[in-house]
């Protein structure tokens, strides 16, 4: 069964027919084209889906759509695009710290969390803030050195 | 030598468009009428299906195509990316759905339907019958002589590659100490964050299909994809968009024939993704090998003989492994000198998922047991592990017994002294520091710290056992910028960036003026063999340069003629031609691009090369770690990893490290704490999620010291050698290594738990 709602996101208003069941990462990508947001596991375990929900980082593939009715949700195009980057994704492209490049969004949005709440992180901080956020390319090394140079600044 | 983009750690090509999530990946696509795939898998490891009733799938409204075996063209095909060569050795026994369950998880039957939900259900609507046999779960059970046949085969054994040089029995009888020892390593999972398995085919005109996939290795997919659908090789065209992650996962066929079959029977795009527990159930992995290493030695350090033999179990179709033997010889023999060596490596059927490519191809296996063995023998025999590789190991000017050619550069000496340095090698060891002054921390002095190393080599491509071919088109445009035209599998590495740095240095024209194909297309590049063997940026880099050089030599012959000087007289860099003893006689690359197209001429100046490079240029490393083992729990504690690469020129030194770094992650996890398990009943995967298959996280990461040693190749561009596969390689064995170092027990079973080292520690207690 299908039902109407309307989702807020990247500060505009969307209105859609969804299964009760379906997940926000699924209405991201499949009805809204917000393909950004990657599917890594579908379960909760990778953090590849992550975007923020009044401006804390969640597993977009463990919300349903309905549950976020009513709440601010960010996501990876609503923080920069490819001409005015936020200066986390100046640092991940100035630091190398993008490979196959499919954890990165996820990993943007943990990023912009953790700096938003904590600007000025210690690497212990930094690691335990984007430790939801598997990534298969990089050993992380250049991912940390990334966030850590931007707190500096 | 100076270059002016080559060496520099430029921004990659892709990085704006993947860090704003723009990037536009095979499943992030939708076409009109798009259909979503969906594959029945078996829930037996072996079983002969008695029947298959889809009559009630084939009614629920939405669903479009169900296929089963009766329904796929009675064609074999081999999933193996490897280019078809000599010496290649192909078992073609595969069809795009089975016709028997051969492991827990093979693809019996597909629908396609108008979405997913209607696909889910159609597949629940599938009857079938099984008559479920024996699960032959082990090497051990697989090779019984009274196994059931897994194939039509006369045995499940069904490989043997053996390699004899000179008599390893003279040799054995000839050493002073005699070493023999049996490791075994696990299968593992390459878990590329984009989930293996990701296809979106299409109808085309006149019975063609396009198929975008996220491949390595577009050309052989489409060689493969085609045999297997029985079509000509121009009838099928494979777009390969931006792949989230690969290492091997996708070093051939994946699930392209089952997408295209789907996609020609409904005619409309099907799109196939596979879930995270399908791309463990169902694609290929590590292979777990059990290897028995026989080494005789002499006091001064010297060999005697060296002798592998090897049970590789290769899962349940044979995809690359009786091929994939021979690196594996290879790998060994490459290794140590030694006048005697015997290698017997037996490929061997089981009922697990096939087992293909990951990252390395059989070396982080082999190295894991060779260096584990060096490392007991250095100590057996008293001689500093540094000094004990460096004596044996085949050097500059040598042959390389894995090529058979002389060996270009090798850089290991400095890896050695440079790693040994940064990781506090003379200090912090125990043995070098006298023996029996194991560092101690914890409350009690219960945790120990070790030091451990191992050393590797690894392959630049894989000549002459496989051709390399690439073939690279540079055209100049009117105002000076250029494309590249090539087929860019980059799967993340960063291969194409540092091919546009090669066409731009060789051009002569400034980086952010050279545009390169950002996806691979069949029907527009020209043949190439893709992303394996750590290949792209020497053998592809050799064809980019090659056709970069040929549309210089072209502009050259055309600003000659408008300077009225000879074209040997003029030098081209950063977009500016000039005259080498007159820098005032000069022009712009965009003035001679100009005249060529809409001035005295009318053509475009292109370059374009289709070849192979000369050589195969090994790269070496030494990788250090230091452990901590907790003796109360088990744990151990990597504290950090120096890896010391000679990767001959980096072409773009923040990607050369990148690589590194992450594949040590991917070490790590080899050695401590990555197995893909299953029951050995019933052979159901226990573990086929993120959750307990354990990938290294942030928090588990230890600081990684990356080391760049630069001896140049000689056949290499601008000197490239290879790093994409060889930083995990040695990994595990440098862990292993320091776990002996910190509680003196050897480990030759990966990964190392901590349920191991209590037991082992226990065991020790008790004896």
């Amino acid at each position: 069964m299908k039902i109407p709602i309307s989702l807020q996101i990247n500060g505009e208003m969307y209105q859609v027919q969804v299964p009760v069941q379906k997940t926000l990462l699924a209405v991201l990508r499949e009805d809204l084209a917000l393909t950004g947001t990657k599917n890594g596991c579908d379960s909760g375990e990778c953090g590849a889906c992550t975007v923020l929900m009044d401006g804390r980082p969640v597993n977009s593939c463990l919300i349903l759509a309905v549950d976020a009715v009513g709440k601010q949700i960010t996501t990876i195009e609503g923080i920069g695009g490819i001409a005015e980057l936020d200066p986390i994704q100046e640092a991940l492209v100035a630091h190398g710290a993008i490979q196959c490049g499919y954890c990165t969004p996820g990993l943007v949005m943990t990023a912009k969390a953790l700096l938003d709440s904590n600007p000025h992180p210690t690497e212990t901080e930094v690691r335990e803030g984007i430790a939801g956020n598997l990534c298969r390319c990089t050993g992380y090394v250049k991912v940390v050195e990334a966030i850590m140079d931007v707190s500096r600044h | 030598m100076s270059y002016s983009v080559v060496g520099q750690s430029v921004p990659r090509v892709d990085a704006r468009e993947k860090v704003s999530g723009s990037a536009i990946y095979t499943g992030d696509m939708v076409l009109p009428h798009m259909l979503v795939g969906k594959v029945l898998r078996s829930p037996h490891a072996h079983a002969k299906i008695i029947s298959i009733d889809t009559s009630k799938a084939r009614s629920l409204p939405g669903v479009k195509v169900v296929l089963t075996y009766e329904d796929t063209p009675k064609i074999p095909w081999n999933s193996a990316g490897f280019p078809p060569s000599p010496g290649a050795i192909l078992v073609e026994d595969q069809y795009i759905l089975s016709d028997k369950a051969r492991y827990v998880g093979d693809g019996i039957a597909a629908v396609a339907a108008v979405d997913e939900d209607t696909a889910i259900r159609a597949l629940d609507l599938i009857e079938i019958e099984y008559e479920v046999l024996p699960a032959l779960m082990t090497l051990e059970r697989a090779m019984a002589a009274e196994a059931h046949l897994i194939h039509d085969a006369e045995k499940n054994i069904y490989g043997h590659t053996p390699v004899v040089i000179g008599d390893v029995e003279a040799g054995f009888a000839a050493a002073d100490y005699v070493f023999e020892d049996t490791y075994y390593v696990p299968k593992v999972n390459q878990v590329s964050m984009e989930p293996c398995g990701v296809a979106l085919a299409a109808p085309d005109r006149d019975g063609r299909v396009t198929i975008w996939t996220s491949t390595q290795m577009p050309h052989l997919v489409r060689r493969i994809t085609a045999h297997a659908l029985g079509l000509n090789i121009g009838q099928v065209r494979i777009i390969k968009p931006p792949v989230g992650g690969a290492f091997g996962s996708r070093l051939g066929v994946v699930n392209e024939p089952i997408a295209a079959l789907l996609a020609l029977k409904a005619g409309k795009p099907v799109m196939l993704k596979y879930t995270r527990e399908e791309a463990f159930l169902a694609t290929e992995s590590r292979h777990p090998i059990s290897m028995t290493l026989k080494t005789g030695v002499k006091k001064d350090g010297t060999f005697t003989a060296r002798q592998l033999t090897s049970y590789i179990d290769g899962g349940a179709y044979a995809t690359h492994t009786p091929s994939f033997a021979g690196p594996v010889a290879g790998w060994f023999l490459a290794m140590y000198k030694s006048p005697n060596i015997k290698v017997d490596n037996y490929s061997i059927y089981t009922n697990a998922t096939q087992c293909g490519a990951f990252r390395g191809y059989g070396n982080p296996q082999v190295v894991f047991a060779v260096e584990s063995q060096m490392d007991d023998i250095a100590r057996k025999l008293g001689i500093d592990p540094l000094e004990f590789r460096l004596k044996n190991h085949p050097c500059a000017g040598e042959v390389w017994l894995w090529s058979g050619w002389a060996i270009e550069s090798c850089g290991l000496e400095e890896c050695m002294a440079k790693g040994a340095k940064a990781i506090g090698w003379s200090e912090k060891r125990n043995e070098g520091a006298g023996g029996n002054s194991r560092v101690t921390t914890g409350a009690a002095g219960t945790k120990k710290r070790g030091l451990g190393m191992g050393y590797m080599m690894h392959v630049s491509g894989a000549r002459p056992m496989l051709h390399e071919t690439s073939a690279a088109i540079v055209k100049i445009n009117e105002d000076g910028g250029a494309n590249l035209i090539y087929s860019n599998s980059d799967c993340g590495q960063g291969s194409g960036t540092a091919l546009t740095q090669i066409a731009a240095e060789e051009l002569g024209i400034p980086y952010e003026d050279l545009v390169m194909t950002k996806t691979a297309d069949t029907d527009v590049s020209g043949f190439d063999i893709g992303s394996h063997a750590s290949r792209q940026v020497y053998s592809g880099g050799n064809a980019v340069k090659g056709a970069a050089a040929v549309a210089k030599q072209k502009l050259l012959a055309m600003a000659a003629e408008m300077l009225q000087t000879p074209a040997e007289e003029l030098v081209v860099e950063e977009g500016q031609v000039w005259v080498s003893h007159d820098p005032s006689k000069t022009l712009s690359v965009a003035e001679v691009a100009h005249a060529a197209h809409f001035g005295s001429h009318g053509h475009q100046i292109i370059g374009a090369i289709s070849e192979e490079p000369a050589g195969n240029p090994p790269v070496y490393a030494a990788q250090f770690a230091e452990v901590e083992v907790d003796t109360e729990t088990g744990v151990v504690e990597v504290l950090k990893v120096v890896a010391a690469h000679d990767v001959g020129t980096a072409i773009n030194p923040a990607a050369v490290e990148g690589q590194i770094q992450g594949a040590v992650q991917q070490g790590i996890g080899y050695a401590l704490t990555e197995e893909y398990r299953c029951d050995l009943e019933t052979g159901r995967p226990l573990n086929p999620n993120l959750a307990d298959y354990k990938i290294l996280t942030s928090v588990d990461m230890p600081p990684v010291e990356t080391i760049l040693v630069q001896a140049a190749s000689e056949t290499g561009p601008f000197g490239a050698k290879s790093v994409g596969e060889s930083g995990l390689v040695a990994t595990a064995a440098a862990i292993a290594n320091a776990v002996y170092d910190a509680i003196g027990i050897r480990f030759k079973e990966l990964p190392i738990t901590p349920e191991k080292v209590l037991a082992a520690l226990h065991e020790r207690k008790e004896s």
